[in-house]
């Protein structure tokens, strides 16, 4: 409350922060930074690469504060740092010319071997071959599939975003999210079913509890 | 309903998008129809098995003490 309202020409202060930065700054941290690991996890997926993953995370943040004020409060803030992530993805990898996706995958599943132990099996999972599908395995089918297919499928099923949201992410109408998520769906399933034959698995009767 | 207008609505059954009127639709097509409720069923466990199987990481410390820093300096 000690700011004045008549500040108009006021220059800005530049070397600490003001009030109105303070409580940008406070916000910010509780609103955005709080989304930092499913951001970094996003970016690691697009980019395949730890290095990239980081600068890309970086690079979003700091967009991000810079805009700040045009994020509308009650929104999905998430939404809203996925959104500027993707924006940044594209255009960096257009600039410099260069294909993700073929970037270093030992590198990746290094890091997956490195905390693989992280989870067990839920319950869903405990019928038929699905439980002896590795976290790698998984991984490998789904970044197999077609990026459009891909994308949709992280988003939903990892990220959870709504429909709504995930269209707006990726520039499409809902429909086409529906009918993308359907046929990722079904790829994939393919390919999970393929992995599990070729390790031996039982996939006829396997699944069905 | 019938099949490919079930299978429009497949992705948004399994995540739980449909409006009510479809949702009673869809419930009731898969009720009478096989190939699309087992089709349901696999892509429910293709959903599960990716929020299930898949890693997460949590970001590096230097990253998040970068983005911390981030904000502690005025734009």
């Amino acid at each position: 409350m000690t700011s004045s309202p008549n500040k108009k020409n006021a220059p800005e202060p530049k070397k600490t922060l003001s009030e109105k930065e303070k409580i940008k700054q406070q916000e910010f941290q509780e609103e955005a930074v709080e989304h930092i690991n499913a951001l970094y996890n996003y970016a690691l997926h697009l980019t395949m690469n730890p290095d990239d993953a980081n600068d890309l995370v970086q690079e979003t943040y700091l967009k991000a504060y810079k805009f700040f004020d045009s994020f509308e409060k009650g929104t999905n803030c998430k939404a809203w740092l996925f959104k500027i992530l993707k924006n940044n993805y594209i255009n960096k990898f257009r600039k410099n010319a260069r294909e993700p996706g073929k970037v270093d995958y030992d590198l990746i599943k290094d890091f997956y071997h490195s905390i693989k132990d992280a989870q067990n099996d839920n319950e869903d999972l405990n019928a038929g071959y699905f439980r002896s599908l590795m976290h790698d395995e998984v991984y490998q089918a789904l970044n197999s599939l077609p990026e459009e297919f891909k994308e949709v499928i992280q988003l939903c099923d990892i990220e959870g975003f709504t429909y709504e949201e995930i269209a707006n992410m990726v520039e499409s109408p809902i429909g086409t999210v529906r009918s993308r998520l359907y046929r990722g769906r079904k790829l994939l399933r393919t390919k999970l079913n393929d992995f599990a034959k070729k390790h031996g698995y039982n996939t006829e009767n396997g699944e069905t509890p | 309903m019938n099949c490919t207008q079930a299978q429009n609505l497949m992705s948004a059954a399994v995540d739980g998008e449909l409006t009510l009127k479809e949702q009673e639709g869809f419930e009731k097509h898969i009720q009478t129809c096989p190939t699309c409720f087992r089709e349901f069923k696999e892509a429910q466990k293709t959903k599960n098995i990716i929020r299930e199987k898949i890693i997460r990481f949590k970001a590096p410390q230097s990253l998040v003490n970068s983005i911390l820093k981030l904000s502690d300096t005025p734009l």
